[in-house]
């Protein structure tokens, strides 16, 4: 009877707490990081009766949560990834459709810089059509700056994300070894909602970071960055900051800090939402801002170079039309203090120019170049103090010391220093500078053609020159000579050259003389209209229209990818949270099940007590 | 195969596919609303790099058309001008003739050279015309003030030489007017490459009615005189003045020596000298000058009336150069205006294959796209129809 009684009591408190278990699971159906909580039950300890050994009922062992520590790797693996591929998708997609949207990007007003040059081709001396030009390339310039600040804009949330989660990193860290603290090394102790929570913030500071988490000695979980570096070992917690670039203050990189020590962390060791952005900066946000770079730096040579080339309103020469400012060199912070080493840096040879930022590094002796992507060496020609690198000019001044470093930017900030230099529309140089004509007394055929300037920066170049046809086989020019002359030849002289149309015949003179103020020639426009479609780039291979075209399709397929890559995490990463969810995840049909289960177990073993209590009566009713 | 799922799992899987199902949507409704297949570069990269490159061609194209309706107006302009021109040469020719009749009075004489000044006049405003921007037409690239002025009796070219050429389809130039030093200007004369004239204290009435080659390659360039030592004699003598052949003369006969030929008419006196070689040039306003010279000279003699007859041959002959000029630069005119033609036909066709090239990387196919649209709705209705049925089975609500 007592026996029936205690066993009884046993189930009733062990069914009740079973129940409490499932209504915790059902509770908890909406808890990110839940696992489901299961009872083990066992017999208790028999009862030695002599004849035989007589069970007590039974009892809870146990309250484990169902957990797979494979499964939960893998989601959080998965997670990390996710949340990277998450950051650097979204980030270039806001570049791709800067790039796209035709009320940001260049094309438009692009097109219609050149249009307007091309305009100014058809009626050079027109104040509306030189006045369209300036416009043009004022809003042209505008849109470069504008392009440029919204890409450096997300520069800067590069820069606060990084800071956020630098913050969110040591909150989470901190806690996590917290955690690991109270838990200690016997897992199987531990509560099961605890455990729940630490693999919570796991998954959290993983998503942030990228990288593992290792169980150790049984059930300390420490946490590794996806470089390696480890960010919880034990009860102790690294701690994150953020430290400025040494060479770009305005960029910032993330550090750790240890043993009072600051060790930057290289990007690319880093996953999650951290190694996305610090992605995104490296291989998104820089090439973009290089090359757009690259296209105003080319854009702004070219045309001031034909602009040299040609004559003004006002009879002189054309000078620079864009301002540019030169290729950015920055020291970096660590130098050493004794070294006067500075390094001044100017555009040299658009065709090599390729906007690359280079790590620049005395070795003692030499100047070395290397790309700061990828690291591999470039080579560069000069003896010092004057080199040549990647189209760059190069002039040290000062006594370099050893390992002294500079970051070379060719093209990354040229938009900042972009600017139209012309203001008065009459500065256009849209005349060739010389013009030739042949004397009204001629009596040959020959028509003095388009004068071409083979070399603007000839002193000589405005000098009248007069060329004497001896007989039709001969000229002198300016009395220097006799030379030889088939018709349809080249004639040159003072950097300028000339083909004459028709025969001359013998006492035919021609005069080359500078176009005066006013002319409405318009030689040197349609050598402006024409540099759109120079082959400027690489090593003369690619015009500036398509490199503006191929900056279009470097930005998208770079979010392109990063969008395919993204899709497929997400599938990867819903089969990771399905595999965990499967194990770990509560099912309410099932927990209905155990329910009734349990009730109706519950329900017997009340019963059995009601069956103790009426044996029990029927003895007193007999002993009474 | 796992038997076991969350419930949670369920919920999130369908909510998985409504979410995905409704951002294809989203994405095809952007593109049903905006036309286009690509909304961003990332839609297709190499495409919409590509569309950069033709959306700038055909900018350019649309450019290039204004650039030629504007050389168009110029070479109009040019064209009226010369048509005019040429019209007040025929003038100027019809009045040499009339003043040619030997028994035209004085006055009438003076009539017609009144005339032809006013033509000379009306010649140097057609070249004096603007393109209606305030530009002159014939002066070339210095073409702010009037090119053509007088100065001291006669006409001074200001201009320059400089023929401007305009783009007008990708990589095709035009020229545009013509600088009028080519068009009033330098003008050969005599036959074009020979002239002769008649010497001036002549005493005969030899006139000068005709030089030229004679068919032969024979001529070296020199300049030759063909000296009367009688009225039906001649020496030949070269520039030095030495002589170099001779002949005999009889009215009627051409004289031809080195290469050259000479028609006569009249009997020349003894001593009298006719000079042949090569031709000079003469602006046409010289010559309309050289005419009225011609009209206003004194014919007292018979001497002098033969040496108005020679000066009057001489005039034609250059007006008829004058006239040539003209008729090339229409030509000239001409031939660039069909060119323009031809660059508007080239442009357009260039322009269609650029919009069709354009059209097939970035317009939708609206029937795939709508297609593709009722798909997704339908897979999306089927989705959000499971949830519902899904989320109303369970095992709670059968306890009762």
């Amino acid at each position: 009877m007592p026996s029936v009684l205690s066993t009884g009591t046993s189930a009733l408190l062990a069914f009740q707490r079973a129940l409490a278990t499932t209504s915790h699971n059902v509770a908890n159906i909406n808890t990110d990081g839940y696992s489901r909580q299961k009872v083990d039950f066992a017999t208790r300890s028999p009862t030695d009766a002599g004849y035989a050994t007589v069970g007590n009922g039974t009892k809870i062992t146990d309250i484990r949560r169902v957990a797979d520590q494979l499964a939960i790797s893998r989601l959080l693996d998965s997670n990390g990834e996710l949340a990277r591929l998450q950051q650097l998708s979204a980030m270039a997609d806001r570049v791709d459709s800067l790039f796209s949207d035709s009320a940001t990007n260049l094309s438009g007003v692009w097109s219609n810089f050149f249009d307007s040059i091309s305009g100014l081709s058809a009626n050079a001396a027109g104040s509306a059509d030189r006045r369209s030009v300036l416009d043009s390339a004022n809003t042209l310039v505008n849109r470069f700056k504008s392009m440029s600040a919204n890409l450096e804009s997300l520069g800067s949330e590069v820069n606060n994300g990084l800071m956020a989660a630098a913050d969110e990193v040591n909150r989470l860290a901190a806690e996590i070894a917290q955690i690991n603290g109270v838990i200690g090394s016997n897992v199987a102790k531990a509560a099961p909602d605890l455990l729940d929570r630490r693999d919570q913030l796991i998954t959290q500071l993983v998503g942030y970071t990228g990288g593992t988490a290792v169980i150790q000695d049984g059930g300390i979980i420490n946490v590794y960055s996806a470089g390696g570096n480890a960010l919880v070992v034990g009860t102790s917690a690294s701690k994150v900051t953020t430290v400025a670039d040494p060479y770009q203050p305005e960029r910032l990189q993330l550090a750790l800090v240890t043993q009072g020590q600051t060790i930057t962390l290289d990007g690319k060791a880093l996953g999650g939402s951290i190694g996305g952005l610090l992605e995104f900066r490296d291989t998104i946000l820089a090439p973009a801002q290089a090359e757009l770079g690259r296209i105003a730096v080319g854009m702004a040579l070219e045309v001031n170079q034909s602009h040299r080339e040609g004559m003004d309103l006002y009879g002189d020469m054309g000078v620079d039309f864009f301002n540019l400012a030169p290729p950015k060199v920055s020291a970096h912070s660590g130098n050493d203090p004794a070294s006067t080493a500075s390094i001044s840096a100017s555009y040299d040879d658009l065709a090599a120019l390729d906007g690359q930022n280079l790590q620049l590094r005395f070795d003692g002796s030499n100047w070395i170049a290397t790309r700061t992507d990828t690291g591999v060496q470039v080579p560069m020609t000069g003896t010092g103090p004057t080199y040549v690198v990647n189209g760059i000019e190069l002039t040290i001044s000062g006594t370099p010391s050893l390992n002294d470093r500079f970051l070379l930017q060719p093209t990354a900030t040229a938009t900042n220093g972009l600017s139209v230099a012309i203001t008065d529309p009459s500065r256009i140089a849209a005349a060739n500078p010389v013009r030739a004509s042949a004397d009204l007394g001629n009596i040959g055929t020959g028509v003095a053609g388009k004068v071409d300037v083979t070399d603007a920066t000839d002193t000589a170049l405005l000098n009248q020159a007069s060329i004497e046809f001896i007989d039709a086989d001969n000229y002198t020019i300016d009395g220097a000579g006799p030379f030889p002359y088939v018709p349809g030849q080249v004639i040159s002289a003072n950097g300028w050259s000339l083909v004459l149309d028709g025969k001359p015949a013998a006492g035919d003179q021609f005069i080359v003389a500078p176009n005066q103020a006013g002319s409405s020639d318009n030689g040197n426009a349609t050598r402006l209209a024409a540099v759109e479609d120079a082959k400027s780039f690489n090593g003369g291979t690619i015009t500036l229209n398509g490199a503006l075209g191929g900056l279009t399709t470097q930005v998208g397929a770079a979010a392109r990818a990063a969008d395919y890559s993204l899709q497929a995490q997400q599938v990867i990463n819903e089969n990771a949270q399905a595999t965990r969810d499967a194990i770990s995840g509560v099912n309410l049909d099932e927990e209905a099940a155990d329910m009734l289960r349990l009730q109706q177990a519950y329900q017997a073993a009340s019963q059995l007590i009601s069956t103790a209590d009426t044996l029990f009566q029927s003895i007193l009713r007999a002993v009474g | 195969m796992n038997n076991r799922i969350s419930s949670n799992m369920m919920y999130d899987q369908s909510v998985f596919l409504m979410l995905s199902r409704q951002s294809k949507m989203n994405q095809l409704e952007r593109q049903l609303a905006t036309g286009q297949k690509l909304v961003t570069a990332k839609d297709d990269p190499v495409a919409a790099g590509t569309a950069v490159g033709m959306d700038r061609v055909l900018a350019e194209l649309e450019q290039l058309g204004a650039n030629a309706a504007n050389v168009q107006n110029r070479l109009g302009l040019q064209e009226n001008a010369l048509a005019q021109a040429g019209e007040l040469l025929t003038r100027v020719t019809e009045l040499t003739l009339e003043a040619n009749n030997a028994a035209l009075s004085t006055e009438d004489r003076k009539s017609v050279s009144a005339e032809l000044k006013s033509v000379r006049d009306a010649l140097l405003s057609l070249a004096n015309s603007t393109d209606g921007s305030g530009r002159y037409l014939f002066g070339g690239s210095n073409d702010g003030a009037p090119p053509f002025s007088s100065i001291g009796g006669s006409i001074v070219y200001n201009g320059d030489q400089t023929q401007r050429q305009v783009e007008v389809a990708p990589g095709s130039f035009v020229q545009d007017a013509l600088p009028g030093s080519e068009i009033f200007m330098r003008i050969r004369t005599g036959d074009g490459s020979i002239d002769g004239s008649a010497a001036t204290g002549n005493g005969g009435q030899g006139v000068l009615t005709n030089v030229s080659r004679d068919g032969s390659a024979t001529w070296n360039g020199e300049s030759y005189t063909v000296r009367f030592s009688g009225p039906d004699t001649y020496d030949i003598l070269d520039e030095l003045g030495n002589p170099v052949g001779g002949g005999t003369y009889s009215e009627g006969q051409d004289i031809v020596f080195q290469g050259l030929r000479m028609q006569l008419t009249g009997v020349p006196a003894a001593g009298d000298e006719f000079n042949v070689g090569q031709a000079g040039n003469r602006d046409v306003f010289s010559t309309i000058d050289r005419l009225v010279q011609a009209l206003n000279m004194d014919t007292a003699t018979s001497a002098d009336r033969t040496a108005q007859q020679n000066l009057l041959q001489s005039s034609l002959r250059d007006v008829a150069r004058a006239s040539e000029k003209m008729i090339d630069a229409r030509a000239a005119g001409g031939a660039q205006l069909s060119a323009i033609d031809n660059a508007a036909s080239l442009r357009e066709a260039n322009s269609i294959t650029l919009k069709d090239s354009l059209s097939q990387l970035r317009d939708l196919d609206y029937a795939e796209a709508i297609g593709q649209y009722q798909l997704e709705k339908a897979s999306l209705q089927a989705a959000q129809t499971i949830f519902t049925q899904m989320q109303s089975m369970s095992l709670f609500n059968m306890i009762r």
